[in-house]
């Protein structure tokens, strides 16, 4: 029997029940039943969400690996109650899913960064309502909502189908409900248990690796300066709210604050002070990503922690931070400097940066920025494979780099011949088959007999044409034909589909099941195709008997579609035209049969 | 008010297939003269709709394709004066083909066989005349009044489908296709031509059955003697369904499942790159699955 650590009455749904942390699960079982309706193993537990102090209801949300939306209890005690008895919950909570990060970090990605628990904290400049860390606000997150995303760990290898059982099913599972039609064929067909799911899937597999694919991909860091929007409460008070994300973003973003943070708190400043003494200190306005800054500039005061770390604005003519690596030799101005000696140019003084000098510290933050994000997206390669042309190396990759692709003449391009092999069989086969056709023919008519009439029919062509004379019957019969043709051409133009839904549906279905089958019924007939990944191809003998078994569900069509028509029928439906519209489907389906009789009649000659 | 157009014929004249044709077993049988008779006058009623009207014909031979006439050339000296009976104009073009045809027949004479009808020479030639390939160069822009607007082309056929010539069918088709040229198509003789109902489908043009053949003049005005502007107002019959088969490269027979090489398909694809079409003409098409794809080894 599990110990428990906590309880506390809650409701779920708005069930009320009894809320159990054990020392393996959270589970909550509702008033008056035994055995728990919602059970969360610990491992399973991602993040934690809590309701606003003050609000209405005390509430908490747990979110689950695959699952989002997680659970939500509302705790029924009395609101101070409910209070300590959530703040139990969230400690012990907190410190599990904590624990689970780390150990899913470890596993799979160092690089990325810990999704935190979201918390706000409000910093206010008048009064600052007993700020703690880690006090989730779950409604007024919106800074935090565009960055957390970005935080996606992927620990989910690429998974090829038919190596794990439980992912290939999730991935099915993604599959079908992104692509509508093939759920309901699949609907259709496997759970009706006409095919089997292995056999839906074959010939499928490249939509399964699509999936696979697309999941696998991680998304890189959001572009997104950071730069912590103040809203503006009643009063002139500014709110500014914090996570744990944009704590880690800022710590990141300048180093300076990361440094002052390990300095002072806990032994100067309280966490909450830091913040709120940082948000209004200079350092936080010289880290503004605009110069609305400047706007600001009143309300900040002097700070005797804060202004140690200030540095000095980043304007002069050369950057704080001198670019590490050597410039491109084509771009280096200075590189043939000592080409020009006293008879050269005068030195290019007009490059200077930035014409307003205010603007080139944020230019700076820009490219700073902008340097930090390619380079997280570099990763940890060492830096000489970074550059797509190694500078310094030697005379090669210099004269690479003159040989532009403009430089070249297109002309020369040879274009593409089409070479066959086996020429000769191909016009050998020309001239055989003539050959065959010419000699049934010479067997068949003596030809110069025929030439002479054909010249001797033409000599009084000029009679003929003065008596030519079209008979009234075939001119009559031939106009009514071509009528005939225009004006049903017409009808089916202006008629309107007048499909009852539920027959066209019937309809649909019917066709997309046969289509399947004969999907089924040729893949097993034909070789594999070498293009797609198949798990393991199918033996002769299983291709064999699942040619058999689609080639007994053909022979059903006709049955279905005479159903079909029969329908029609009854809903007052021109059957005709039901059998019209079925007729493709049902020739396709006598083909597969024939060509299936034929084969089966003759076992030995198998195309495999 | 309707503009000139340009129309180029094709005849197919097996003679062969015409004796076929003329015998009494069929249901309705039509010999060359009297299908010249009829021709003759659909000919005429083209030159006489609009005075600019251009026509050229061209003759599909056993084994030779010729021009037979074309407005654009000069008259030739030996064409009889006008008698009272005709307009000359008409006389001249009558005349003009007749006479080509003979000459042509004459020299079949002493073959001991009939080679197959140079059907697409025939087409090709027609392709490339002036009136039409003159498209090429300026197809939107029409600045030179020799060059009519909606070029078509009437392929008269008897002979069968010739397997062997698929290939060259589809690569003219694609021509025709690049020129915005309409290939029309009337089957006077013989079973369904499948790659020429291709063409007219392709082509936006129609495909006309002979049922009534001893109307043939009749089906000859109500579907073809428009011109393809003329059409979008004046409904013209044409085919119901079209046999969309192609024919395997290896054995030149019609394939109902194609086999195409899954690596040469990008190459091939590139060749054909400059006209639209759809995969099965893109690719060499195989009746059996072959390990080695002639076409990229």
């Amino acid at each position: 029997m599990p110990t428990n650590v906590c309880t506390a009455k809650a409701s779920y749904k708005k069930a009320p029940g009894t809320l159990e942390l054990t020392d393996t699960h959270l589970q909550w079982s509702q008033d008056g039943k035994k055995v728990p309706s919602v059970r969360v193993p610990y491992h399973e537990a991602t993040s934690l969400f809590c309701s606003k102090e003050g609000a209405a209801q005390v509430r908490l949300k747990l979110g689950l690996v695959n699952d989002d939306n997680g659970h939500n209890f509302t705790f029924t005690a009395p609101q101070a109650v409910a209070y300590s008895e959530r703040e139990t919950f969230k400690r012990e909570l907190t410190n599990i899913i904590s624990r689970n990060r780390s150990t899913a970090d470890s596993n799979a990605n160092p690089a990325a960064a810990p999704p935190p628990i979201v918390a706000a904290l409000s910093a206010s400049p008048s009064k600052a309502p007993t700020p703690r860390p880690a006090v989730a606000v779950a409604s007024a997150s919106r800074a935090s909502t565009s960055r957390a995303p970005s935080v996606s760990s992927d620990r989910r290898t690429p998974i090829l189908p038919g190596t794990d059982a439980a992912s290939d099913f999730r991935l099915r599972k993604k599959v079908l409900m992104g692509n509508p039609e093939l759920a309901s064929l699949h609907r259709e067909l496997v759970m009706s248990g006409q095919i089997t799911e292995a056999e839906f899937w074959e010939g499928r597999e490249h939509l399964l690796l699509a999936e696979s694919a697309t999941e696998s991909q991680r998304k890189g860091r959001p572009g997104q300066l950071v730069d912590p929007r103040p809203q503006t409460v009643e009063g002139g008070e500014i709110k500014i709210v914090i996570t744990p994300q944009l704590v880690h973003d800022i710590f990141e973003e300048f180093p300076v604050v990361a440094k002052a943070y390990n300095d002072n708190v806990p032994n100067k400043l309280s966490e909450a002070d830091f913040w709120k003494r940082y948000f209004q200190s200079k350092l936080f306005n010289a880290h503004r990503a605009s110069i609305r800054s400047s706007a600001a500039q009143h309300v900040v005061k002097e700070d005797p922690i804060f202004d140690k770390y200030l540095e000095k604005d980043d304007d002069e003519l050369e950057p704080r931070r001198a670019r590490d690596e050597v410039a491109d030799l084509f771009i280096n101005l200075g590189a043939t400097l000592e080409d020009h000696g006293e008879t050269g140019n005068q030195r290019d003084i007009t490059m200077q940066p930035g014409r307003q000098r205010g603007a080139l510290p944020l230019i700076r933050k820009f490219n700073e920025h902008s340097e930090r994000l390619l380079n997280s997206a570099l990763g940890d390669k060492p830096p000489a494979k970074r550059r797509r042309v190694g500078g310094g190396d030697g005379g090669n990759d210099a004269y690479g780099q003159l040989d532009l692709d403009d430089l070249h003449d297109p002309e020369t391009s040879v274009g593409i011949i089409l070479e066959m092999q086996d020429r000769q069989r191909y016009f050998e086969g020309q001239m055989a088959s003539a050959a065959a056709v010419e000699d049934a023919r010479k067997k068949a008519f003596d030809v110069r007999p025929i030439f002479k009439e054909a010249r001797d029919s033409l000599v009084s062509w000029e009679y003929n044409l003065n008596q030519l004379k079209l008979e009234r019957k075939p001119g009559d019969a031939a106009l009514l034909s071509m009528t005939q043709n225009v004006a049903s051409r017409l009808d089916v133009k202006s008629k309107k589909n007048e499909m009852p839904p539920d027959l066209f549906i019937q309809l649909t279905t019917c066709q997309t099941a046969a289509n399947e089958f004969l999907r089924q019924f040729w893949s097993a007939i034909y070789p594999p195709s070498t293009e797609t990944q198949t798990i393991a191809p199918a033996t002769p003998a299983q291709k064999a008997t699942k040619a058999a078994k689609m080639a007994g569900y053909l022979g059903k069509t006709h049955e279905k579609v005479d159903a079909l028509v029969r329908t029609a029928q009854v809903e007052g439906v021109d059957s005709i035209r039901v059998q019209v519209a079925m007729k493709p489907i049902l020739d396709a389906v006598d083909h597969a049969l024939a060509f299936y009789h034929t084969r089966s009649a003759k076992p030995t000659k198998g195309i495999n | 008010m309707e503009k000139a157009s340009h129309l180029s014929v094709i005849l197919d004249l097996s003679p062969t297939q015409w004796h076929l044709s003329a015998q009494s077993s069929n249901q309705y049988p039509l010999s060359i003269h009297s299908f010249l008779s009829q021709l003759l006058a659909f000919l005429n009623a083209h030159i006489a709709s609009k005075h600019e009207n251009t026509l050229a014909v061209f003759g599909a031979f056993p084994g030779k394709s010729v021009m037979l006439y074309s407005s654009t050339d000069p008259v030739a000296d030996d064409v009889p004066p006008a008698d009272a009976n005709s307009y000359s104009s008409f006389k001249v073009v009558d005349f003009t083909i007749v006479r080509s045809i003979m000459n042509e027949f004459d020299a079949l004479g002493n073959l001991d066989e009939e080679p197959p009808c140079a059907l697409v020479g025939a087409l090709t030639k027609a392709l490339c005349c002036k009136s039409i390939s003159a498209h090429f160069h300026s197809p939107n822009a029409v600045e030179d009044p020799a060059v009519l607007p909606d070029p078509r082309i009437l392929i008269l056929s008897v002979s069968p489908d010739l397997s062997t010539s698929y290939i060259p069918i589809m690569n003219s088709i694609f021509s025709a296709q690049k020129l915005k040229v309409t290939i029309d198509v009337c089957k006077v003789y013989g079973p369904d031509a499948v790659f020429l109902q291709q063409a007219a489908h392709l082509t936006g043009g129609s495909y006309i059955f002979l049922e009534r053949r001893d109307a043939l003049l009749q089906y000859l005005t109500m579907s073809f003697l428009s011109p393809p502007a003329l059409r979008q107002v004046l409904a013209v019959p044409k085919q119901d369904k079209i046999d969309f088969r192609a024919a395997c490269f290896c054995h030149k027979n019609i394939v109902d499942v194609g086999f195409v090489c899954s690596v040469c398909l990008s190459s091939n694809h590139i060749l054909f790159y400059v006209v639209k079409l759809w995969f099965t003409y893109m690719c060499t098409v195989f009746c059996q699955p072959v390990p080695v794809c002639s076409t990229c080894r």
